[in-house]
């Protein structure tokens, strides 16, 4: 029963950002430039759910997110489901505890995913590179994904532990590592 | 001196009275109203039946009536009000509706020689590398690949995936998108391609040595790659910027489409004849 309502907070939380990313940020944006949460999202489950849930789901949410709105069906799933599995990584050796770990991890995860959808995009369709407009989105995107991040920190945390203690069955450490 | 004395102690009492009353009229509303609700729960029922014996004896029945046909009328008078508010509220709807079938009416005026299927778009792709838009139609409605979509203003892109009720339009912002045209004072032709984070201009590349490109001139699609009928508008030139290598410049047109604000579109489903 537990495991069903937090899957239903998982679809809950897709749908909200969903909607926010397809409907607000389109009109509520810095310069034109979008943040973009379904990187911070896949993080986050990589984080609190682990390796396979997190690949996984990141991966489903990725091809949803494709046949929807994207050009190619299956480079988002890809590259969502490796940044939740960065996310694993840094669960192993990082505190998510710590704001300003969590931003760094943001931080890296959105280059990460940008860089490689640009390089994929680029090997596909011939796109000539762009390099200063492409850094400048690249900046603003992340920064953009820092604030709302440090935003929403206590309510990512709050659901992030109440998943972790349903899917990995254990009690999240304190900051003393 | 009997007299005198009773005078004293009414007096007296008087003023105790008095004070008490304003003692209890200054000792905060709270505790006032308490009382006045206390004392008007005990008097009112009294109350009432004095009016009601006063006003058979007067005559004042008339007045009763009349506000019971006041409160009637009021109770009237605000269903109306709810009413005549839906009314408007339809009407509102009715406004917008009539806009947007004006603003078909116009754009199937402005391509009347080609066959068109109206749509409005219902989403935006997410990535700031994407230029992609959602219409809300699609196969069901004779949507195929690559059918040139346009706007009031002029062209919008072209359909790379259609679903049975949807179709996704990679616009010309798009990086990706690559469009054969031409510019309106001379008959040679030029490619433009969308630039990465802008979404009012576009790139236009591969400009012939010879060709001369001035500020103003109208950019419009050559007909040329298949996919995009001659002559729809695409948008005007806004900067040439020279390289020493002549073939290397290129300008920045500003779309003749606000992407920003692009509600409605029509896909060209083909020529009329």
């Amino acid at each position: 029963m537990k495991k069903v309502k937090a899957a239903l907070v998982l679809i809950l939380i897709f749908i909200i950002i969903y909607f926010l990313q397809i409907n607000i940020f389109t009109w509520f944006n810095i310069s034109g430039i979008m943040p973009n949460l379904f990187i911070v999202f896949a993080l986050f489950m990589g984080l609190f759910l682990g390796k396979k849930l997190g690949v996984v789901l990141s991966m489903i949410m990725g091809i949803i997110l494709d046949i929807l709105v994207g050009k190619t069906i299956g480079i988002s799933g890809i590259i969502l489901a490796i940044v939740s599995l960065m996310g694993e990584y840094f669960d192993k050796n990082f505190s998510k505890n710590n704001r300003i770990m969590i931003i760094l991890m943001t931080i890296g995860s959105t280059i990460f995913y940008e860089l490689v959808m640009y390089m994929i995009n680029m090997a596909v369709f011939q796109i000539e590179a762009d390099i200063p407009n492409t850094l400048l989105i690249l900046g603003i995107e992340t920064i953009y994904n820092i604030f709302l991040v440090i935003i929403f920190y206590p309510i990512i945390e709050k659901v992030g532990y109440y998943l972790e203690d349903i899917f990995k069955g254990r009690k999240y450490l304190t900051g003393y590592f | 001196m009997k007299n005198g004395k009773t005078g004293t102690i009414g007096i007296t009492i008087t003023i105790i009275v008095l004070i008490i009353i304003i003692i209890l009229s200054n000792i905060g509303t709270e505790r006032m109203d308490i009382m006045k609700n206390g004392v008007t729960k005990i008097f009112m029922p009294a109350q009432n039946a004095f009016v009601f014996i006063k006003n058979k004896i007067t005559g004042n029945e008339q007045e009763i009536s009349d506000i019971e046909k006041l409160k009637e009328e009021n109770q009237k008078l605000r269903e109306e009000n709810t009413k005549l508010k839906q009314e408007e509220r339809e009407l509102e709807i009715l406004k917008s509706e009539n806009n947007t079938l004006k603003e078909y009416l116009n754009l199937k005026n402005k391509y009347g020689n080609y066959n068109t299927i109206p749509a409005y778009l219902i989403e935006k792709s997410y990535s700031n590398y994407e230029k992609v838009i959602v219409i809300n139609v699609g196969e069901k409605d004779g949507i195929k690949i690559n059918m040139p979509v346009i706007s009031e203003s002029g062209l919008v892109g072209h359909i790379i995936s259609v679903t049975q009720s949807t179709a996704k339009v990679q616009t010309i912002l798009d990086t990706a998108s690559n469009v054969s045209s031409g510019i309106s004072t001379s008959n040679q032709s030029i490619l433009i391609k969308g630039i990465q984070g802008n979404n009012k201009q576009v790139k236009a590349t591969s400009i012939p040595a010879e060709s001369t490109l001035m500020p103003g001139d109208t950019v419009v699609t050559s007909g040329l790659g298949g996919i995009y009928p001659k002559g729809i508008l695409i948008g005007t030139i806004k900067e040439v910027i020279n390289t020493k290598n002549e073939m290397d410049r290129y300008s920045y047109i500003d779309a003749a489409t606000n992407f920003n604000k692009l509600s409605t579109v029509l896909v060209i489903a083909g020529n009329q004849e």
